[in-house]
């Protein structure tokens, strides 16, 4: 019996920088971005809990915007700035968001955090005061199975109210 | 709210004493609810994204799994050829369910059928000769990537020869059809019935009868993350796996068993579970599947179920035919549902005996003397069913809620009057019926404080205000009984677990428990009450769970059991060793040992206060004099407790009743939706619900239990559905098919409690977890009913998706 061998997988070196980091790996084509922060990066807070961009537990934010990781080619974040869950804030602190999160326990298991985190970080950073309804439509993109959203959204406003009391003199 | 009903003598056997024993002097009142609690345990880990799941386990030459499965409802199997596949350089293993047979037993159950009357039979890792639903596992493939084990599939060539399949539960209860498994005769796995009098008798002769019919579609556990595998061989022959499950211990065992092992040469390590919602049960064939592609290979192997394969596990597809008697002032006389579950195929996983609960809580927390409740599981050529947060037990309230509102309708009476006047009034407790001993209750006042948080008579304003507008609003209520906390003897689904208790000389505290969470926090509940048994700081008590090589053997997470049974336990065991070190300081200080009190860090004599040590200087003291000086004559800091047995009852009372769940938490529901008639679209305005679930240890944590359950009593009242196509295949495949809650999709609910403490329990508690669920699922379902009232047409269908609720228009809601 003879093995055959596959079909190489095309591969290409992909240069990046993560959480701060500039990074250089050896990828094949068609690994998606959030396959390469998990299995070559070792950044394994970046979930996988659909890889169909439904539920946005793989949430990272590449150039400024908050992406889907399982969405993106790695070989298309070329020369990218990413931000994982790891690097969401300086090691060893939480920001308000994250600090309200667990105050207000607005989490449970805890796998969809990436993409919660990153979606009320952004709209924080865009609206100051949200409403609830703005709360609620920022989240849209992410799904949660534990906490019926009660307490991520109360957090969401906390961290919102922390924030600005922090900037008023 | 509290009442003291005095636990029955008559009907406990030996072995289950009748009451919780008294506190030791200095303990502190468990019933003590002072709103307090500590932050989730690891809330930073997971914030920062450092958290280990099982996906995140990569031993050093980890190899991956894919799985080859049936494309057919049902078929036999003629061959399978992998030659082509084994040629593929970059694959490790190929192995097929021939191979398969010689190298593993068949599978252990989750719940062996038989156990309860039903019928049985054997399954292995991979199908051998025959397939009966789309997704069954027929071959598997190990290679150095996961791509390239994907790609080895297409080359396994399966010869089938399709056979007619049925998905449809009464089609699979016809004489010709076709039947799964032949050495049964038909498609029925078994009966349970739960009757007390002569329900129809009563109903024959009540005058009023309502006949109706409640059609549940199959639904789906949907946890974050799917479950996943790490097998590991030593050299030596000991086997480790990573698992995202539920239940390591009796994972353990059915593995030794299955792949001839030794028990104490398997460890298994329940990673931090992504949630499970009774989807990740043990039971599956890729349990010991992965393992043996781990020896196979001599490589760690990792399989992660994808989303599309996680879908295919079914819950809730139930039919109820129903029949109620009742006088003119909507008092229930007789009551009958017969319950046909559609379990798809049967399978070892712990899902088809949902069937029993679903009967067994009926008639729920209403007084009905007649009643007859037959539930009958029945196989069909889906996917099987595993556990889904509820367990069958949404199943009665859904079908008692509507049948309330049906009769309020009828007699013109308010729903909540009409429950009023049949709920078992508070002095009835403790309270028999056929299958329940129910522990305490005060319903009346539950429905009640929920119809004031919710404002239920403006809600009735605005609803009239809006239809003068042409708008359907709907009010709609739904009470929900849950027995938690189910002892099934003969299985590894048990009441009770095991909890160590370890001093360390440092003064620090170990704590290793049997049960497990799947991110509900009870670990930081369990050291929040050592904690206080020792008077030491929460932090100072480390808990650990899952790790079958460290902790005692326990069932793990299910049935919403865990505090009452692991927390109650390491109580007892702290108790203990409180007593010990009580001992100790009484030698040490030349003290009464009852006199002592541990409070902040310090044993301290409670009538003189400077006789004192820290708790600390007095742990290392017992270990460094320990059986040298007088009076420390025993230095083992270590004590391992179960919870007491309470309220089971096993052995059929002489009217045949028996209660294999010992806590009936209660919960009340109040939901306001507009549906618009156009559409059939339905939207959640406003939620307001009461939970009453005894002593709470941690409120936070129960709130949010409750929150995540009423969101999925939503999802399954509305949206959530795995249809089938016609040939047999599930249709939804991902999220965008199969439709869990959106932070848009839901109100905010208002949540508030009541607490009426189970006489029975150690710490007063009657379980959390699983209440909500069947309260939210019939507050929807008479919510939607409520709305279209004014159209004169009823909705028989949940989910309540704009098709069925057009239908329901469009046809005039004939069932």
């Amino acid at each position: 019996m003879t093995a055959v061998e596959p079909d190489a997988a095309p591969e290409r070196d992909l240069a990046l920088t993560v959480n701060g980091r500039r990074k250089r790996v050896r990828i094949e084509d068609r690994q998606l971005l959030v396959d390469v922060l998990r299995d070559n990066l070792g950044m394994t807070g970046t979930h996988i809990g659909c890889a169909n961009g439904d539920c946005g537990a793989c949430t990272v934010r590449m150039d400024g915007q908050i992406t889907k990781s399982c969405l993106v080619l790695a070989a298309s974040a070329e020369g990218a700035d990413v931000t994982t869950i790891e690097g969401y804030s300086p090691r060893g602190t939480l920001d308000h968001v994250q600090q309200a999160f667990w105050d207000l326990d607005a989490f449970q298991c805890g796998f969809c955090l990436p993409g919660h985190l990153f979606a009320v970080r952004d709209l924080l950073d865009r609206d100051p005061d949200p409403g609830e309804d703005d709360i609620r439509e920022a989240l849209r993109g992410n799904l949660c199975r534990c906490t019926g959203y009660v307490n991520l959204v109360a957090a969401a406003g906390e961290a919102a109210r922390r924030e600005r009391e922090d900037q008023s003199p | 709210m509290t009442t003291t009903p005095t636990p029955p003598h008559s009907l406990r056997t030996a072995a289950e004493p009748d009451t919780v024993p008294d506190p030791p002097p200095g303990a502190p009142d468990l019933h003590e609810t002072d709103g307090h609690q500590p932050l989730r345990r690891d809330g930073d880990l997971l914030l920062t994204g450092r958290a280990r799941f099982v996906d995140d386990i990569a031993p050093r030459g980890l190899m991956h799994a894919a799985i080859l499965r049936s494309p057919h409802p049902h078929a036999l199997i003629r061959g399978v050829d992998a030659t082509r596949a084994r040629e593929r350089a970059d694959v490790e293993v190929v192995l097929t369910g021939a191979d398969a047979v010689d190298l593993a037993t068949p599978l252990p159950h989750f719940f062996e059928p038989s156990i309860v009357g039903c019928r049985t039979t054997e399954f292995r890792c991979l199908a051998t000769d025959r397939v009966r639903w789309v997704g069954e596992p027929v071959a598997a493939v190990v290679a150095t990537s996961l791509a390239a084990a994907e790609a080895a599939l297409d080359d396994i060539v399966v010869d089938y020869e399709p056979l007619p399949a049925v998905l449809d539960a009464d089609e699979a209860l016809r004489e010709d059809a076709p039947v799964l498994f032949e050495e049964w005769g038909d498609n029925r796995l078994g009966l349970f019935p739960f009757a007390e009098g002569d329900a129809a008798a009563k109903i024959a002769a009540a005058p009023h009868v309502i006949r109706d019919e409640l059609r549940v579609g199959r639904q789906h556990v949907a946890p974050m993350e799917t479950r996943g595998y790490v097998a590991e061989w030593e050299p030596g022959g000991r086997l480790t796996l990573w698992a995202s499950t539920q239940n390591p211990h009796p994972l353990r065992t059915n593995l030794a068993t299955t792949l001839g092992v030794p028990e104490d040469r398997v460890r298994v390590v329940a990673t931090r579970m992504g949630g499970g919602f009774g989807h990740k049960f043990n039971g599956y064939g890729e349990e010991p599947l992965v393992c043996l592609l781990s020896r196979l290979a001599d490589a760690p192997v990792k399989w992660i179920e994808t989303r599309k394969d996680c879908l295919l596990v079914g819950a809730r597809e139930f039919t109820h035919r129903f029949e109620v008697g009742f006088d003119d002032d909507g008092v229930v006389l007789g009551l009958s549902d017969r319950i046909v579950g559609n379990i798809g195929c049967l399978a070892p996983w712990g899902g088809w005996s949902m069937t029993f609960p679903a009967g067994m809580t009926f008639p729920g927390p209403y007084r009905i003397a007649d009643y007859a409740i037959e539930s009958v599981p029945v196989v069909t050529n889906k996917a099987p069913w595993n556990g889904f947060r509820g367990y069958g037990k949404e199943q009665a309230a859904m079908a008692l809620e509507r049948i309330m509102d049906l009769v309020a309708e009828h007699r013109g009476i308010d729903p909540a009057e009409v429950r009023r006047r049949n709920f078992i009034p508070p002095e009835a407790f403790p309270f028999w019926t056929a299958a329940k001993h129910l522990d305490s209750g005060e319903y009346a006042a539950a429905l009640d404080k929920a119809l004031a948080l919710a404002g239920y008579d403006a809600l009735r304003e605005r609803q009239a205000a809006a239809l003068a507008q042409g708008r359907h609003l709907g009010v709609g209520i739904g009470f929900e009984l849950t027995p938690e906390g189910g002892d099934f003897a003969g299985s590894f689904v048990r009441g009770f677990d095991t909890s160590t208790v370890r001093v360390h000389p440092s003064g620090a505290v170990s704590v290793l428990t049997g049960v497990t969470s799947p991110g509900t926090g009870n670990e930081t509940s369990i050291a929040h009450l050592v904690a206080r048994e020792f008077g030491i700081a929460v932090e100072a008590v480390g808990v650990t769970q899952g790790d079958t090589d460290s902790c005692p053997y326990g069932f793990g997470n299910f049935t919403s059991r865990s505090l009452a049974t692991g927390g109650a336990a390491a109580v007892l065991a702290a108790r203990e060793l409180r007593e010990r070190m009580a001992d100790a300081a009484s030698a040490l200080l030349d003290a009464d040992a009852a006199d002592f009190e541990f409070r902040d860090g310090a044993v301290v004599s409670r009538t003189a206060p400077e006789t004192s040590l820290t708790f600390a200087e007095l742990a290392e003291t017992i270990y460094r004099r320990g059986l040298a000086a007088p009076g420390l004559d025993q230095p083992l800091l270590e004590v391992t407790r179960i919870d007491l047995p309470h309220n089971f009852h096993h052995v059929p009372d002489d009217q045949g009743r028996f209660s294999a769940y010992p806590s009936f938490p209660y919960s009340a529901h109040v939901a306001l939706v507009e549906v618009d008639a156009e559409t059939g679209v339905v939207e959640v305005l406003e939620y307001s619900a009461i939970d009453d679930c005894g002593v709470v240890i941690s409120p936070g944590f129960v709130a949010g239990q409750l929150y995540g359950a009423i969101a999925q009593g939503i999802g399954g009242a509305l949206w959530e559905e795995v249809p089938y196509d016609e040939d047999g295949a599930p249709a939804a495949e991902t999220f965008k098919h199969y439709l869990t809650p959106r932070a848009p999709d839901l109100p905010s609910f208002r949540l508030e409690h009541q607490h009426t403490p189970s006489p029975f329990t150690l710490l007063g508690t009657k379980g959390a977890g699983e209440s909500g669920v069947g309260g939210a699922m019939a507050a929807l379902l008479n919510a939607v009913n409520d709305g279209l009232r004014p159209l004169g047409v009823h909705a028989h269908r949940v989910p309540l998706t704009p098709p069925v609720v057009l239908d329901a228009i469009v046809s005039g809601g004939a069932p």
